[in-house]
């Protein structure tokens, strides 16, 4: 297994010579040394025999590649340090990867390895790359604006779109090749109808560059055929071209390797962003009316507030487009200047926390937040999603589903004592088994069977009622509206066995539409 | 395309060699496609069979029979050499003349596809399975003036089992009409194979004549390879007779034998001197049956890296903790951090260790679960804890 570690930023070495490779990698191993040999345009990649070569773009890429085999007596883990930098690689011209410094702020570490792993275009690369990362750490961010910027052929296929692997097939194809050589795939393609057409396509259009496949959300193509992961992994040698596959998942690759083995993918590691970066990132999109310095004063305060619960990216930046009206409120009616930050911030504050309770969880959503701040109203005076428990339910529904609620938690048990009028006396504790003594609402509902429900049901419905279809029929669409699940799908007709499934506040609201005393028959609250 | 094209392949640009020295000339008559001259041990079932499918052509009338035995003990071949000298006899006109057709349910995607290849054997018609079962209840069931006897040799038998066990059923049925003059001859591996899995209409019809070829002893090994070699001087007399025993007491499987042989002479031709060849000695043999015979679990775990070996030795101190032949990846990982600081090494992380097992997973060593469990995955032994400690503690 090979890993990447991410270089320190500090140490850097602006050499010019390749480095030499270190005396414990031997040629017997499986073991790739990187960084001695200049004529490796020519070379492939020989997986598992002999000495592999990286391209000669790492000498002249001022970046010394150093293995160090950690591990010793089997060569499991390889690491390659490099020292960080601004971009350099040779084989790329030199404005386009001085934009893409400037784009890709944060990600420097890894967007050099990436590009000394890709080389120079014409050169081959290493078979395939498997990167993680946390969501929204910048993974296929960095990778597609490096492929599109240095205008590399690739193909971009997401494994949620690509339901079926005919899907994802037909979409690589077409991305490199052009839409005729899609058009080939027969109706229900399979890996090796995939691979010869990969091959007539490679002999018309021979490589002049590596191709790269990015496949996004990589952790689907563990439910797809079981062929189908390992032969993306070695696809290089497949079909005999110039290709790498890059896979973006954001587990790890311990939960990837199938169990009858395969070729081991180099790792790459996105790490989080640190409070600092995110607050560089936030920073940049600044409002062209204020003041850089202003923006990020407001975003200082927002990660105050949000960087313990949420670290996405994402997600911040959605909170703080969201928001920024009200913290410029203050100017706006000319209570404070930009530079009262204190002001600004007590005025802020307590904004955010009600943000955090309600559009951060989705309670209220963006364009009603959005709206009440316009309107200003008292934030969250309306009701969010979750305050929609209230449902209208025929009377017997009502007491079916608290009979339902008392079977799921209460103990058997205590049946007799409850809902029996002469039951003797009993104490609490005495007579019920350890795990019955812990609160069963830590524990979850119980299952019951059909017969207890409707013996709790008459005896908590006062009237006479007859146990007529309609009873039944409405204990199985209370089954449908999901109020009730049923456990165990054996057997349909006889003695099916149910579960419960709402909660403590639920069914307080309906009994008390009923005055019913659930409490006080719950054993739980004795 | 031509529509009734004979498939054919390619002819060699140049002859086949013909065997330089005695070596190789043994080997090619040691192959197993070679066919023998006579096969030799097999005379009194060779006898049976032939007794039986005489007396039915002869009479005019059709039967079953079933003829069992381990792989490697002569079945195929002896029918085979009874219907060559049942033709021959026909030729000679002293039996009336006969059908032979052969299907083998192995080389079938379907059972099914029986009655096509038997109808296409019997008339050269091509039709659907359900179609090509219709025409040969037509056949089997009309009375026809001048009908030949057809002799059907199925071998594999068990593999044409389906689920109602129609395919059997016809194929047995068929020799009880009055008017097929059908002999069926059924070849598979299990001796209990009708009470096993056919049901009773089937097992009744197939009928009780039935034969077991037992597997060879070393004596008749022996003579199988002397009389293959016929005078050919290759093998000293005793590596023959280490060659029969050991195969003998393992299997009684000829073709084992022979490709034991075969190997045997590889490595003599190998290990002499050019000009000078020798005669396959007890060495050659030795190292011919070692290659065969020997299990390479043990050698695998010898040439494991050492965090390998320390994670097997884990995995036995694990079992031998819990009592139990199976434990999760977490407990075993405890062990090997454990043995790690033991050994002076510099502890492994869960991935590491992760990477581990699972290469060991890779070539069976262990058995794994999906590895998307991690830490829960449980983790057995492929072989027992013995062969695992003599391998490590070999060397």
């Amino acid at each position: 297994m090979r890993r990447i570690k991410n270089p320190p930023v500090s140490r850097y070495h602006p050499t010019n010579t390749p480095s030499p490779p270190p005396p414990s990698v031997t040629p017997a191993q499986n073991t790739h040394s990187f960084g001695s040999s200049n004529s490796a345009r020519e070379r492939k990649w020989r997986h598992n025999s002999e000495v592999t070569l990286l391209p000669a773009a790492r000498q002249s890429a001022r970046i010394s590649l150093v293995c160090v085999d950690v591990f010793c007596g089997s060569g499991f883990r390889r690491m390659l340090k490099m020292p960080g930098a601004a971009l350099q690689c040779s084989g790329y011209p030199e404005d386009k990867l001085q934009t893409l410094t400037e784009r890709l702020t944060c990600r420097e570490v890894q967007t050099g390895t990436l590009l000394s792993l890709m080389g120079e275009p014409e050169q081959y690369s290493y078979p395939s790359v498997f990167v993680y990362g946390h969501r929204a750490t910048g993974k296929s961010h960095v990778l597609l604006t490096l492929l599109t910027h240095l205008q590399l052929p690739h193909a971009a296929v997401s494994c949620v779109e690509c339901v079926s692997a005919g899907l994802m097939f037909e979409q690589v194809l077409s991305a490199l090749f052009g839409p005729d050589a899609a058009s080939l795939l027969p109706r229900c393609p399979s890996l090796s109808d995939f691979v010869r057409i990969y091959r007539q396509a490679c002999v018309q259009h021979p490589a002049q560059q590596t191709r790269y496949i990015v496949v996004e959300k990589a952790e689907l193509l563990r439910d797809m055929e079981a062929n189908l992961l390992p032969a993306l992994l070695r696809l290089q040698e497949l079909v005999d071209d110039n290709v790498t596959v890059f896979l973006l998942s954001e587990i790890v690759w311990e939960k990837f390797r199938p169990n009858t083995g395969c070729f081991e993918p180099l790792l790459l590691h996105f790490p989080d962003y640190t409070k600092a970066e995110l607050l560089h990132i936030l920073s940049r999109d600044s409002h062209p009316s204020h003041t850089p310095e202003f923006y990020s004063s407001y975003i200082n305060i927002l990660l105050g507030v949000f960087y313990s619960v949420c670290r996405d990216l994402r997600e911040l930046r959605h909170l703080a487009a969201l928001n920024f009206s009200k913290f410029c409120e203050p100017l706006e009616k000319g209570e404070a200047r930009e530079s009262d930050t204190h002001k600004l911030w007590r005025n802020m504050e307590p904004h955010l926390k009600k943000a955090m309770q309600s559009v951060y969880l989705r309670e209220v959503s963006s364009v009603q937040w959005e709206q009440q701040q316009v309107d200003e109203k008292e934030a969250t005076s309306l009701r969010g999603l979750s305050a929609h428990t209230h449902v209208e339910l025929p009377y017997y529904s009502k007491f079916l589903l608290i009979a339902a609620y008392l079977a799921s938690y209460n103990p058997a048990r205590t049946d007799r004592r409850f809902f029996l009028k002469h039951h003797g006396k009993m104490k609490k504790t005495n007579f019920l088994k350890k795990h019955e003594k812990t609160s069963n609402h830590l524990l979850g509902p119980k299952p019951f069977p059909l017969d207890r429900l409707l013996a709790i049901f008459y005896s908590v419905v006062d009237s006479r009622v007859a146990p007529t279809a309609s009873v039944f029929s409405q204990i199985s669409s209370l089954v449908t509206l999901q109020l009730l699940t049923q456990v165990g799908h054996d057997d349909q007709l006889d003695s099916p066995k149910y579960k419960c499934a709402v909660s403590l506040d639920f069914i307080l609201a309906i009994s008390r539409t009923v005055s019913f005393d659930i409490v006080r028959y719950l054993y739980d609250f004795l | 395309t031509p529509r009734h094209a004979t498939p054919s392949i390619p002819s060699r640009i140049q002859p086949a060699r013909k065997p330089g020295n005695v070596l190789e000339e043994a080997r090619a008559r040691l192959h197993v496609s070679s066919v023998p001259e006579s096969l030799p041990c097999r005379e009194q079932e060779f006898q049976d069979i032939y007794n039986f499918v005489e007396s039915k052509i002869m009479d005019g009338t059709g039967g079953c029979m079933y003829i069992s035995g381990v792989p490697g003990t002569g079945k195929t071949a002896t029918v085979h050499e009874v219907i060559r000298s049942l033709q021959h006899a026909a030729e000679q006109e002293e039996i009336p003349p006969f059908h032979f057709i052969e299907i083998n349910g192995m080389k079938m995607t379907d059972p099914h596809q029986a009655y096509v290849q038997i109808l296409q054997k019997l008339t050269d018609q091509k039709a659907t399975p359900d179609h090509a079962a219709a025409l040969l209840e037509k056949r089997f069931s009309t009375p026809a003036p001048k009908k030949e006897t057809t002799v059907l040799l199925v071998d594999e038998l068990d593999l044409l089992w389906t689920r109602k066990q129609n395919v059997m059923y016809n194929i047995f049925d068929w020799p009880t009409r009055r008017h097929a003059r059908l002999v069926v001859l059924t070849i598979a591996n299990t001796m209990d194979l009708p009470e096993r899995i056919m049901i009773n209409r089937v097992a009744s019809r197939l009928g009780l004549t039935r034969m077991s070829f037992q597997p060879y002893t070393f004596k008749q090994l022996q003579q199988i390879i002397t009389s293959r070699l016929n005078r050919v001087k290759a093998f000293e007399e005793d590596a023959l007779q280490l060659v029969s025993r050991k195969v003998a007491a393992l299997s009684g499987d000829a073709r084992r034998c022979l490709d034991i042989c075969r190997r045997a002479t590889e490595i003599c031709e190998h290990a002499g001197q050019k000009g000078a060849i020798g005669l396959v000695g007890m060495s050659h043999v030795m190292e011919a049956l070692d290659e065969m015979f020997s299990s390479s679990y043990v050698t695998a775990i010898r040439c494991a890296s050492l965090q390998e070996q320390l994670f097997l030795r884990a995995v036995i101190a694990e079992f031998r903790r819990l009592g139990l032949e199976e434990a999760t990846f977490q407990q075993v990982f405890v062990q090997h951090q454990a043995l790690c600081r033991v050994e002076g090494l510099q502890p492994v992380s869960v991935s590491e260790s992760l990477a581990v097992c699972q290469r060991l997973g890779a070539c069976r060593l262990l058995l794994l679960e999906p590895s998307r469990l991690d830490l829960l995955l449980r983790v057995r032994l492929n072989l027992s804890q013995d062969d695992v400690l003599y391998a490590l503690k070999a060397d």
